[in-house]
């Protein structure tokens, strides 16, 4: 009874592999890695048309022809970065979900870490203060 | 005419919530008897009048009365009647009108479960719930009336609701959301009345507190209902956008869960008196902030929807009113409380205290991160930016890391000081065991241990470990195993329920696969653990939509046929809208997702395939965290004082 | 110190609520283009009129100058339509046009019908300039310098409120 219950689980849980077989991609002759790039990009990078959708959630005509775009830079061989440099130049920093580093975005990367150490201080002394009272 | 009666039922609803809101009070300040028990009758009018109101509309939506502008904006005749009866809440206007609806219900159950209250105190509560009743309802009569007719010709056919709203969990999600939203007018109302009637007794969060607990409950399960929604009918597998309207959902969330937490201490320690007090108002205050923003234009979203300017201001005016004059009540009432007792760090009151932290700093961060792009453009003069999912993901992971890391510590922490420490010693060795056992199974069935599978496993085994694991540990051999679960259900079923749906998120963002193919009819594709075949592609006609419909075989493993999938693309002639329906085939361990993509000529379709491991975890999670803090609601309402 | 204290979220509250305002009588963008100033990207490619002869960069000569992305099946394009003849006819303003992922003939005949105000017409069937360009959909018309950079991008219909806003300056006109 046992046994059969574990196979059951095993068929269920059986390491997931993409196996690249007859079928004809749609975006053809990626590895399995440049898949996973490709999923990651379009997930990540944002349809400039639509009010608040990713590539890959949009079938707007110009999301449909930047993912072209990405699935022939990576055949190309361009990295990540190059890629999302590359949309960058000519959509600027609104077709990138995450925001850019810099003066002024600093107080969005880091200023939450900072408040909360800083108010953590703030009631650790004043806790220290009133119990020596 | 009943559209007619509707409206007068509404003016008539307005009138007598605007005497709610200011004839008792004038009585409180006069102290007139009669002015002030008058608050009773008011607050039952004003809801009653504002519920027939909605059920009117319903009841012209049902009768397909196109007389109606909202009516025949949103629905048409061969809409199924299901859809004609939700689509009174399928755009601003009726939209509205079910939050005021909802609220008059919070009004009613809040009447009738304090019915053996001192009375000038319930009466400030009524006040405040007048006030903000007839706030909403002079918003809608004057901006956003659904009962405008077209005249003198009104159309035979509307045109229809949106196609992407057609569909089950759609029609319950904005009444949970609403419900959530709005159930927080109940505690600042009560908050308010504390403050104003300067008492001194601490009845009034515990009061606060249950109705926190059962608000949060909804907008728990408003969240989670529309997170799912967005995963099927939205076609490509996504759960949670960063949208800014999910976000403004979000904030009110934690703040309210923050909240509950905060009352804890308050009611049982008389500890956080003043921070609670604000905490209760910065809750309402998300939730008209939220309100403000998905209905002013502001924000762009998928969800938004009046985009009006003038809405907008009479919306800020309202929000500006309310907490104005909260916060300047806050100013002027509250006292300095020195408390002469105090706590030590490893006590549940300062735990408490640094989940309030980090939960009410997360909250306005994700805030602060929604309006951001707005606030970089004016400072950089016109640069636009995007705050989206990476940055919210590296914002969220540290402080739900420290949150999950003071649940399985909360059964533990003792109120003052915690004497005994040796719970540390134990749940350590716990956690270990069972992160083992799991990061062993993770190897085993999903093939490598990712950061995100490790992080989020960690999270959960040392909850678990904390909240469940070491009462049965603990209790196993005495008698006392049952007892001590059930005093303690509702807290280890919501923060089990936290365990779930973290590790639901670590292991579907980390685990999960995804492709897009080409097929042909009758070709077979092996994905994961499936095989799929391109069986058929037919075309046929609904009531109000053309569909193409692809029926997709599967075959497991060990080649076992398992049901067919059927994935369609819609087109909905009357919105002129093409909506995609995945097709899903669940497990408790991962879904298969199939949606059908486009006709590349020649009889071959694009499909887009994903496998979502672990991807109900989250929504059982959520549904988990729902009824525990439902049932803790209803448990602290029945206590006695 | 309490009672300052207890002020501070009121103080707080107001600021953002002054923001707010503020933010509600913001007229709304749209999205900014990520070429300004930069030059024009290089392109090669053929007319609409005629396969064989290829334009290139060199041949936008009379500057400044609009370039104008246009499609037959954009419904927005034919409203501005008349607007780009009474520019290019009636002020003399120099307009080369871009037929974005279009039918060549379909776009012949439409020009044929509605008259031509284009100096002439780059035939972007692939959308690779517009995707150059930074161009999400159509119309888009982005004004170039004398030196040849552009300067400033409408997304959107062309109408003489935009126009006298944004682009009129740089023609001397009056």
């Amino acid at each position: 009874m046992k046994m059969r219950y574990f196979i059951l689980i095993a068929f269920f849980f059986f390491p997931l592999e993409l196996v690249q077989s007859n079928a004809k991609e749609v975006y053809p002759n990626l590895s399995e890695q440049e898949v996973g790039r490709f999923v990651d990009l379009t997930h990540n990078l944002r349809c400039p048309k639509c009010q608040s959708s990713s590539l890959s959630g949009s079938n707007a005509p110009i999301a449909i022809d930047l993912k072209k775009i990405i699935y022939k830079l990576i055949l190309e061989g361009k990295s990540n970065k190059q890629i999302k440099t590359y949309l960058k130049d000519r959509y600027g920093e609104y077709i990138l979900y995450d925001p850019p580093i810099n003066i002024f975005t600093s107080i969005l990367w880091f200023g939450p870490f900072l408040i909360f150490f800083l108010t953590l201080l703030v009631i650790l002394i004043y806790i220290r203060n009133r119990s020596t009272r | 005419m009943i559209p007619e009666i509707g409206h007068i039922f509404l003016i008539s609803a307005m009138v007598f919530a605007f005497a709610g809101g200011v004839f008792p009070a004038v009585g409180i300040f006069k102290k007139n008897a009669f002015l002030i028990s008058a608050y009773k009758p008011l607050i039952i009018s004003t809801s009653i009048f504002a519920l027939l109101s909605f059920l009117m509309l319903v009841y012209s939506f049902s009768k397909d009365d196109f007389s109606l502008l909202y009516i025949a904006t949103n629905s048409n005749t061969n809409l199924p009647f299901y859809y004609k009866l939700a689509a009174t809440w399928g755009a601003h206007e009726g939209s509205l009108l079910l939050w005021i609806s909802v609220l008059c219900l919070w009004s009613l159950a809040y009447f009738f479960k304090t019915r053996q209250e001192e009375d000038k105190y319930r009466c400030l509560t009524f006040v405040v719930l007048s006030q903000i009743i007839f706030s909403f309802i002079s918003f809608t009569i004057f901006t956003s009336n659904p009962f405008e007719r077209i005249l003198p010709i009104s159309p035979v056919q509307g045109v229809e609701l949106n196609p992407l709203l057609q569909d089950f969990a759609f029609t319950i999600h904005p009444p949970l959301l609403y419900a959530g939203y709005s159930g927080l007018s109940i505690p600042f109302a009560i908050v308010i009345s504390a403050l104003l009637t300067n008492s001194n007794k601490s009845i009034w969060a515990r009061q606060a507190r249950s109705w926190t607990l059962l608000s949060c409950s909804f907008l728990t399960l408003g969240i989670c209902l529309g997170s799912w929604w967005a995963y099927y009918e939205l076609g490509w597998g996504g759960w949670w956008f960063w949208d800014p309207v999910e976000n403004v959902a979000f904030v009110p969330w934690l703040i309210s869960v923050a909240l509950f937490h905060s009352l804890l201490v308050t009611d049982k320690r008389g500890f956080f008196i003043n921070w609670s007090i604000l905490l209760t108002i910065m809750a309402f205050a998300s939730c008209l902030l939220g309100t403000f923003l998905v209905r002013s234009g502001i924000l762009t979203s998928v969800h938004s929807f009046a985009l009006d300017p003038e809405r907008g201001v009479y919306l800020l005016i309202i929000f500006g009113y309310f907490i104005f004059s909260s916060l300047t009540i806050y100013a002027l009432k509250s006292k300095a409380r020195e408390s002469n007792q105090s706590y030590s760090l490893y006590s549940k009151e300062f735990g408490l205290l640094l989940n309030n932290l980090l939960l009410v700093i997360l909250a306005l961060s994700i805030l602060f991160g929604t309006f951001f792009p707005l606030i970089y453009e004016g400072v950089t003069n016109g640069k636009q930016i995007s705050v989206g999912a990476p940055y919210y993901e590296i914002l969220i992971l540290p402080f739900a890391a420290g949150l999950a890391l003071l649940q399985g510590l909360a059964l533990f922490l003792g109120w003052n000081a915690t004497e005994d420490q040796s719970f540390i010693k134990r749940i350590l060795i716990e956690t270990t065991v069972i992160f083992i056992v799991y990061n062993i199974l993770v190897y085993v069935f999903l093939g490598e241990i990712t950061a995100g599978a490790f992080v989020s496993g960690l999270m959960f085994c040392w909850i678990v470990a904390g909240n469940l694991i070491d009462s049965f540990v603990l209790n196993l051999k005495s008698s006392h195993l049952y007892k001590a679960i059930i005093r303690r259900f509702s807290l280890i079923l919501s923060h089990t329920g936290t365990a779930v749906l973290i590790l639901g998120v670590g292991i579907v963002s980390s685990y999960s696969l995804e492709n897009e193919i080409k097929l042909s009819k009758g070709e077979v594709y092996s994905f994961g653990e499936y095989q799929l075949s391109f069986e058929d592609i037919s075309m046929f006609n609904k009531k109000n939509y053309e569909s193409e419909m692809a029926i997709i075989g599967v075959t497991d493993m060990a080649g076992r046929k398992m049901a067919p999938m059927f994935t369609e693309k819609r087109f909905y002639p009357s919105a002129k809208q093409v909506t995609s329906e995945a097709a899903i085939k669940s497990t408790i361990f991962h879904d298969l997702y199939v949606t059908l993509g486009d006709d590349l000529g020649k009889g071959d379709w694009s499909f887009r395939i994903q496998i979502k491991p672990f991807v109900r975890w989250i929504w059982f999670g959520a549904i988990m965290i729902a009824l525990g803090t439902c049932l803790a609601s209803l448990t602290s309402m029945k206590r006695k004082e | 110190m309490r009672k300052i204290l207890n002020v501070v979220p009121l103080l707080i509250f107001c600021i953002l609520l002054a923001y707010l305002f503020v933010l509600l009588n913001e007229d709304k963008n749209d999205l900014t283009s990520a070429l300004i100033g930069k030059e024009i990207p290089v392109f090669e490619l053929p007319s609409l009129k005629d396969p064989e002869l290829v334009f290139e960069n060199k041949d936008l000569k009379d500057l400044p100058a609009l370039i104008n992305v246009w499609a037959t099946w954009c419904a927005a394009c034919a409203v501005e339509h008349p607007f780009l003849l009474e520019l290019s006819n009636n002020k003399g303003v120099p307009i080369y046009g871009i037929n974005y992922k279009d039918s060549r003939k379909k776009a012949i005949d439409y020009l044929k019908r509605k008259k031509d105000p284009f100096k002439f017409n780059i035939f972007d069937s692939s959308g690779d300039l517009g995707i150059d360009l930074g161009v999400y959909g159509a119309p888009e018309t982005f004004l170039i310098s004398k030196k040849g950079t552009i300067i400033d991008r409408h997304a959107g219909a062309l109408n003489s409120d935009i126009w006298d806003q944004k682009f009129r300056i740089y023609f001397h006109q009056d």
